[in-house]
């Protein structure tokens, strides 16, 4: 813990007064730390570039693709915010856990720094100043298939509206290797039913070895890259303003898209 | 007489061509054969080469055409679309379309870059056909005359994607909107799925193609390997085609020098064809019978 404080004392005062109603609790983030600065260095080899474009004070919104059934673009994102040198912030990450029946992991994930999915909660957090993350491609990203990696799903608009409803800037993040990392065989429908749970993907580790090991994922090259703020007129009307968050949405989904391609293809030209 | 024939063997074929298309599709051939083209559109080539393009439709790439009615009758109008293929079949499927399913039959004017115009035949043939040369010139001369133009942005480096690059997009480069904006036409994106897959290209050359003046020289499976017009033969992939609804921009012609807007215009016309391909992608499960039995 001491290790902890001396090595984050910025990031510590930076959020030290930051919000933490849902009882976001830094002695879990203390404890695995650890594990995420290994995962992010020597597992997956993070490259994050983009990260000068967040602002040192107020509020914002990032909006990434999601990769895998665990939270893992979520996590190195908060790593990354958290270690940085220059700029430390914190991250709230909105997303839905209502599903969550297990009290232990819905509590972890609220410690660790999520936030469950509605509009007041998002808008408290901008009041606030705070920095907030989304993966707005709900559960057909979790269990993208591995042949259609790097190809997002639709957004769901609808949850980028408190962000524009505020006037707040959205970066787009763009977060390559996620797919490649943990691969999808197949979803299994009826069986996530059955379970109560969103999806129930196949992975070569998944149901197949017991416990810690079904959650490993391949070491991947990892690649995430910040974008530039979305511009856009805040409206006032209730159909404008939701023009508008359709067309950000859509705009942002294609700019990630469009630097994933970049990314790729960068990547493959390197290779050979 | 007889000398006649014989001088002009070659123009046989093509009269008797052009009288089976009339018959075919009679309001095509009475809408474009009377007028003199000043790009060199040639309705006896048309009809020679028609039927040819037509197999290719109908089928060996089975070609689904949805949304084909949001091509305006009358009028100019840009197509839009992402490229694919070696061979930049998706504008004569687009083409084909446009003549045999549309109730009022046109022709559209794809402008095509100079590398065609550069190789012995191609250059005129491709005239012929009725495509016209890529300029700033030439389209807005298209545009004046109430002609469907088709543009593809990623230009010819659209065409040569690898395989695993498939129905990737490359930036769009903006001229299409600036001239939409100048000359206040309206946009209509088409999104193409089955074209990439056609020639699953492995590896690019970039040296051979270099020394052989060819903006690519691709290794397909069959490619430099099999004689000569086997070499040529793509796979009987099943091809979506969407064409989007006509996008009005709602800016007024002095916006076209307005860079910051041109190149964001682009890209929004660029992400909307990317999605629609992403979701396409996504619901083809079958890559050569696909839309077979499923509603699209």
């Amino acid at each position: 813990m001491s290790q902890f404080l001396s090595n984050y004392r910025d990031f510590l005062k930076q959020s030290g007064k930051s919000d933490n109603y849902h009882g976001f609790d830094l002695r879990v983030l203390a404890r695995v730390e650890p594990f995420l600065s290994f995962i992010y260095h020597d597992w997956w080899r993070v490259e994050f570039t983009g990260l000068e474009k967040i602002p040192r004070e107020g509020a914002g919104l990032i909006v990434g693709n999601s990769g895998s059934f665990l939270p893992w673009p979520a996590l190195m994102l908060l790593y990354a915010l958290m270690s940085s040198r220059t700029n430390p912030r914190r991250v709230h990450f909105v997303a839905d856990l209502d599903w969550i029946a297990d009290e232990r992991l819905h509590a972890f994930l609220l410690e660790m720094g999520f936030v469950p999915f509605s509009s007041n909660n998002m808008k408290r957090l901008f009041a606030k100043g705070e920095l907030v993350a989304i993966f707005p491609e709900g559960t057909a990203g979790l269990t993208r298939n591995f042949a259609n990696r790097g190809r997002l799903n639709e957004f769901d608009w609808v949850k980028l509206l408190p962000a524009v409803e505020e006037g707040v800037s959205i970066f787009p993040l763009a977060t390559l290797g996620c797919d490649e990392a943990t691969p999808v065989l197949t979803n299994l429908e009826s069986l996530a039913k059955l379970l109560h749970l969103p999806a129930f993907p196949i992975t070569p580790f998944f149901p197949w070895l017991p416990f810690p090991f079904n959650l490993a994922s391949l070491p991947t090259k990892w690649q995430m890259s910040l974008l530039k703020p979305l511009s856009y007129d805040v409206a006032v009307e209730r159909d404008k303003v939701e023009e508008t968050v359709m067309k950000q949405s859509q705009f942002a989904e294609g700019e990630i898209q469009a630097e994933l391609n970049r990314l790729l293809r960068q990547q493959w030209r390197h290779q050979g | 007489m007889e000398t006649d024939t014989i001088l002009s063997w070659k123009s046989v074929p093509q009269t008797e061509a052009l009288k089976v298309f009339a018959q075919r599709n009679p309001s095509f051939v009475s809408r474009y054969s009377g007028e003199q083209d000043q790009f060199g559109f040639d309705m006896e080539a048309f009809a020679l080469w028609e039927p040819f393009f037509r197999f290719l439709y109908e089928e060996y790439f089975r070609v689904t055409v949805v949304g084909i009615e949001n091509i305006p009758a009358e009028g100019p109008g840009i197509l839009v679309g992402n490229h694919s293929g070696l061979l930049p079949v998706d504008a004569a499927m687009m083409a084909v379309a446009m003549c045999h399913i549309h109730k009022s039959p046109r022709r559209i004017r794809y402008l095509v870059t100079d590398w065609f115009f550069s190789t012995p035949m191609l250059g005129k043939w491709v005239l012929q056909m009725g495509q016209v040369r890529a300029s700033l010139e030439n389209a807005r001369a298209l545009i004046d005359r109430e002609e469907l133009i088709g543009i593809y942005p990623e230009g010819i480096r659209g065409v040569g994607k690898p395989f695993r690059e498939r129905y990737r997009c490359l930036d769009f480069h903006p001229g299409f909107v600036q001239l939409a904006l100048a000359t206040q036409t309206p946009l209509i994106p088409v999104a193409t799925i089955g074209g990439d897959e056609i020639y699953p290209e492995f590896v690019n050359l970039k040296s051979i193609a270099h020394v052989l003046g060819m903006p690519f020289f691709p290794v397909t499976p069959s490619f430099p390997w099999l004689p000569f017009p086997l070499m040529l033969f793509p796979l009987p992939v099943r091809w979506v085609m969407h064409v989007h609804k006509p996008i009005d921009l709602g800016y007024p012609p002095e916006k076209a020098s307005d860079r910051k807007l041109v190149h964001r215009l682009a890209r929004e016309i660029q992400y909307e064809i990317q999605r629609d391909l992403n979701s396409m992608f996504k619901e083809r499960r079958h890559l050569f019978t696909s839309p077979d039995g499923e509603e699209i």
